[in-house]
């Protein structure tokens, strides 16, 4: 079973409570659900769009192709038949205008219905509900259930309009309608999915700071990054997590390096051109070595660009951000669950090393939910790396050591002195102008780079070690990828799929075998200059073969990598 | 007790001799010593600008960090650690011209810091640019030719007021007594403080030199009311040829990290709560 739905409407016409429903219906009946919600910039109006699918199998990506057509509006409608496959179904509301009905494409009074039996427009959605169910052949009771869960704290009677409405819509459609068409899911009674968490990647790197000891957060709004920083402060008062919505994003980095200096473990959360304003700050990072986690949920630039859409375009802004030289550490996660993971160990790093750490995610990553199994807080992360110990005058907050991390202590330690600097200072962190010490300065925070990546894992490789062919991706786009390659290897190509969690400062030794193996590397990136596979030529001096980019905003699609590769030669 | 040579400088004083920062510097260490809080509880953040060299010259915690950011950095450090008396250095430049948004947002947060603003009138650091309190007609390589700066400068203790610090003061860096006490008491206020300090800086502010300031200052009357802001508003307004000193404005409320009910002292002892966390999870379980 491999199913996908588009919801379709306008701006505030309760799509997102619609695919919310089905997801978690799905999800309750044991399968894998993968939901994109394809959105406008606006409040009200517009066209917006929710993609469930939904499998028996792991699923990761959007598809292009869809089963069935939820649709509040004609556009809706329009807008998406092209995608529809042959034989499937459109339900929408009968007052819409639409004629050129095929077999299963259902005007049904949903509008109606949810006014006269449950007394709100707003049951619509459950009608819609019913409706899918119905035509599926899906018993009604998960509709029930789902609807409890998510209503009960509205009180009793609206579940049980809720419940009222699917059940008539429901029943109104089984029978001769539902026979239209060839839809059958009756036995997919229990499907094995066990994954019950429903999250996007924002809840789960939110998830993930936390379980890091996350104590400070300070940001400015900017999507797709707000909805992790929103998630934070609504749970702030339960785990006493200090956070501040700020005048703007220089306060909130500076404001944050404050709160980390000073012993709180910290992060800030933004989107490029928020991230643009903090750049100085990341120097300050830098040159004073503050821990810090920094999140850009990255969206198609330049300026403001496409604010609901995605892309990768900020990697070598992000490697480059900041005059001078100085250590830092990227690291893009590739979906929710890596993405909880990945943030402990960023904050593990930043106090490891004492340098920023950036997590690139993006809008795709950001908004995406896809169930995954429940994540069990076992211990709270708390590795701060060297810390000092002895308490007398002559605290050196920039020690000079091997391996270029000095003993921390905080101000307020009893005993010590600590002194920071973001200009160029000696060990006790005081103005320095002397030129041996200004190159032993740089040249400890440089000698971190190595420690670094003893630390850092290698790149992944799906797939067979030995391929003609080599994917080559980062970050999110690893789904639509990681699917095309399985698709390509079914029918019998041979490829396999080389992928970075891990983006900088860059491991190869994994990466030199594979460009050893692979007749061609072909990257697939979301942007439209290759940025990855310039940084693995900066650092490594290999080149990939051919590039595949997608710049439009809108997510990668398994059948529109395959498209492309066919396209570049791939057999 | 903290006794001056705990104090000393870690490095050579680089500001020019004559300049009004010695005698902020004074006052500063005098203050410490009064207070009486141990050394390790205070910790200066400055930002760029002859001022914000001060805590290289103290024995003290501090953090010199970038132009017009410092109020920031330590609204992050206290809130980071509530028992630290956490102190800004920086000049017009620095906390009107890049950092006034931040300072506006401090006042208004009451974040328990204090701010003491070294006023020169002009930018020190880089040489000599009018800065945003120099006066309108000032002249300077980077004002036009021949009428100077052409606009009205920042009314400081104003802006303060209006922003909502509930501490507002101006000192003098001829006044050592003066100012002392003006530090003490605004560290010991429980809120946003800011206190403006007149400092001539001899070499690229010649009219505002000793004299000009000796001749002008003048402590606020006895029978001035320092609970009333719409008195110290009008009352800001007066820099010419008199210029009033001593506390503008006072008035105790909650403080920012109050309002924010973060846990007593250092965030840094504090650990989630793991089965918050799981509590967190599991009522995102479908
Ligand atoms: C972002 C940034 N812009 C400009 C500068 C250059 N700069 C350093 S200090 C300064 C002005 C200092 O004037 P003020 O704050 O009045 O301090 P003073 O030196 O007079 O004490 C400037 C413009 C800088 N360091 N950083
Ligand atoms: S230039 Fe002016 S402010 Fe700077 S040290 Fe000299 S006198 Fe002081």
């Amino acid at each position: 079973m491999d199913l996908s739905f588009n919801i379709g409407g306008a701006a505030g016409q309760g799509i997102n409570t619609i695919g919310d429903l089905v997801a978690q219906v799905f999800v309750k009946n044991g399968l894998y659900t993968f939901t994109i919600k394809d959105y406008m910039s606006r409040v009200r109006g517009g066209y917006n769009f929710t993609q469930i699918r939904v499998s028996d199998e792991h699923v990761h990506a959007p598809v292009h192709s869809v089963d069935v057509i939820i649709a509040l509006t004609k556009d809706a409608i329009v807008n998406q038949r092209e995608r529809l496959i042959e034989g499937g179904v459109i339900i929408f509301d009968e007052s819409l205008d639409f004629e050129e009905c095929e077999r299963c494409h259902l005007p049904l009074p949903l509008e109606e219905t949810a006014e006269e039996v449950g007394g709100d427009v707003r049951m619509m959605n459950a009608a819609a509900l019913g409706a899918l169910l119905s035509v599926l052949k899906m018993p009604v009771s998960l509709a029930e259930n789902a609807l409890a869960d998510i209503f009960g704290d509205k009180g009793d009677s609206v579940v049980e309009g809720n419940v009222k409405v699917a059940r008539t819509m429901f029943e109104e459609v089984k029978g001769e309608l539902a026979q239209r068409c060839d839809h059958d899911f009756s036995s997919v009674e229990n499907a094995p999915s066990k994954d019950r968490l429903l999250v996007t990647g924002n809840q789960a790197i939110a998830l993930g700071a936390m379980a890091a000891n996350l104590k400070w957060i300070s940001a400015y709004p900017m999507s797709p990054s707000t909805s992790l920083f929103e998630f934070i402060i609504q749970n702030a008062q339960r785990l006493q997590i200090g956070g501040l919505q700020t005048e703007d994003e220089i306060a909130g980095l500076n404001m944050a390096l404050g709160a980390s200096h000073t012993g709180a473990r910290s992060m800030v959360t933004t989107s490029g051109g928020g991230f643009s304003l903090m750049v100085e700050a990341v120097g300050l990072a830098g040159m004073a070595e503050i821990p810090i986690v920094i999140y850009n949920a990255q969206r198609p630039g330049p300026s403001t660009g496409l604010p609901t859409r995605t892309e990768q375009g900020d990697l070598l802004f992000m490697l480059h951000s900041s005059q001078g030289e100085f250590p830092r550490i990227m690291i893009g996660p590739k979906d929710p669950l890596e993405a909880y993971y990945l943030t402990k160990n960023a904050f593990r790093l930043a106090d490891k090393f004492q340098v920023p750490v950036m997590l690139l995610g993006d809008q795709h990553l950001a908004e995406f939910s896809m169930n995954i199994p429940r994540i069990e807080i076992e211990e709270i992360s708390m590795e701060r790396g060297k810390l000092a110990e002895s308490s007398d005058d002559s605290y050196k907050r920039f020690k000079i050591t091997e391996d270029g991390v000095s003993p921390r202590a905080f101000p307020g330690d009893e005993g010590m002195v600590v002194a920071a600097s973001g200009n160029t200072h000696n060990e006790f962190g005081h103005i320095s102008e002397d030129p041996d010490n200004r190159n032993a300065m740089v040249e400890k925070r440089l000698a971190k780079i190595p420690r670094i990546l003893d630390e850092l894992e290698e790149p992944k490789v799906y797939g067979d070690e030995k391929a003609d062919y080599t994917l080559l991706t980062w970050g999110s786009t690893w789904g639509a990828a990681y699917e095309a390659m399985q698709r390509l290897s079914q029918d019998g190509v041979s490829i396999n799929h080389l992928h970075f969690a891990y983006l900088y400062p860059l491991k190869t030794k994994r990466l030199n075998r594979i460009w050893n193996e692979a007749k061609k590397i072909i990257s697939v990136e979301q942007n439209a200059t290759s940025q990855f596979a310039k940084l693995i030529r900066m650092e490594s001096g290999l080149s990939v073969d051919e590039e595949i980019n997608k710049y439009d905003g809108r997510p990668m699609t398994p059948e529109w990598i395959i498209k492309e590769l066919r396209e570049v030669g791939v057999r | 007790m903290i006794e001056r040579e705990d104090l000393e400088s870690p490095q050579d004083i680089q500001w020019c001799p004559g300049c009004g920062n010695f005698g902020i510097l004074r006052a500063l260490k005098q203050a410490v010593m009064e207070l009486g809080y141990p050394k390790h509880e205070f910790f200066l953040v400055s930002g760029i600008g002859q001022s914000g060299k001060t805590p290289h010259f103290i024995n003290l915690n501090g953090f010199h960090t970038l132009h017009g950011r410092a109020i920031p950095v330590a609204t992050g450090a206290h809130v980071a650690n509530t028992d630290l008396k956490v102190i800004v250095h920086g000049g017009d430049g620095d906390l009107l011209g890049e950092g006034l948004g931040h300072l506006m947002h401090a006042a208004r947060r009451n974040v328990n810091v204090t701010c003491l603003l070294h006023n020169n009138g002009v930018y020190g650091l880089t040489k000599g640019q009018y800065s945003p309190t120099s006066p309108h007609g000032f002249v300077s390589k980077t004002s036009p030719p021949p009428t100077g700066v052409p606009m009205d400068p920042v009314n400081t203790i104003g802006v303060a007021l209006i922003g909502g610090a509930t501490f507002v003061a101006r000192g003098f860096a001829g006044d050592i007594n003066q100012l002392t006490q003006l530090i003490v008491d605004a560290i010991e206020h429980p809120g946003f403080a800011l206190v403006e300090i007149m400092q001539p800086c001899v070499i690229f502010n010649p009219k505002w030199g000793w004299d000009f300031f000796r001749e002008r200052v003048y402590k606020l009357e006895d029978d001035y009311d320092i609970k009333s802001r719409t008195a110290a508003l009008e009352k800001s307004f007066e820099f010419g040829d008199r210029i009033p000193t001593g506390v503008f404005y006072k008035h105790e409320k909650t403080h920012f990290a109050q309002e924010l009910q973060l846990p007593e002292g250092s965030l840094r002892d504090h650990t989630n709560d793991r089965e918050e966390i799981q509590d967190i999870i599991d009522e995102m379980l479908v």
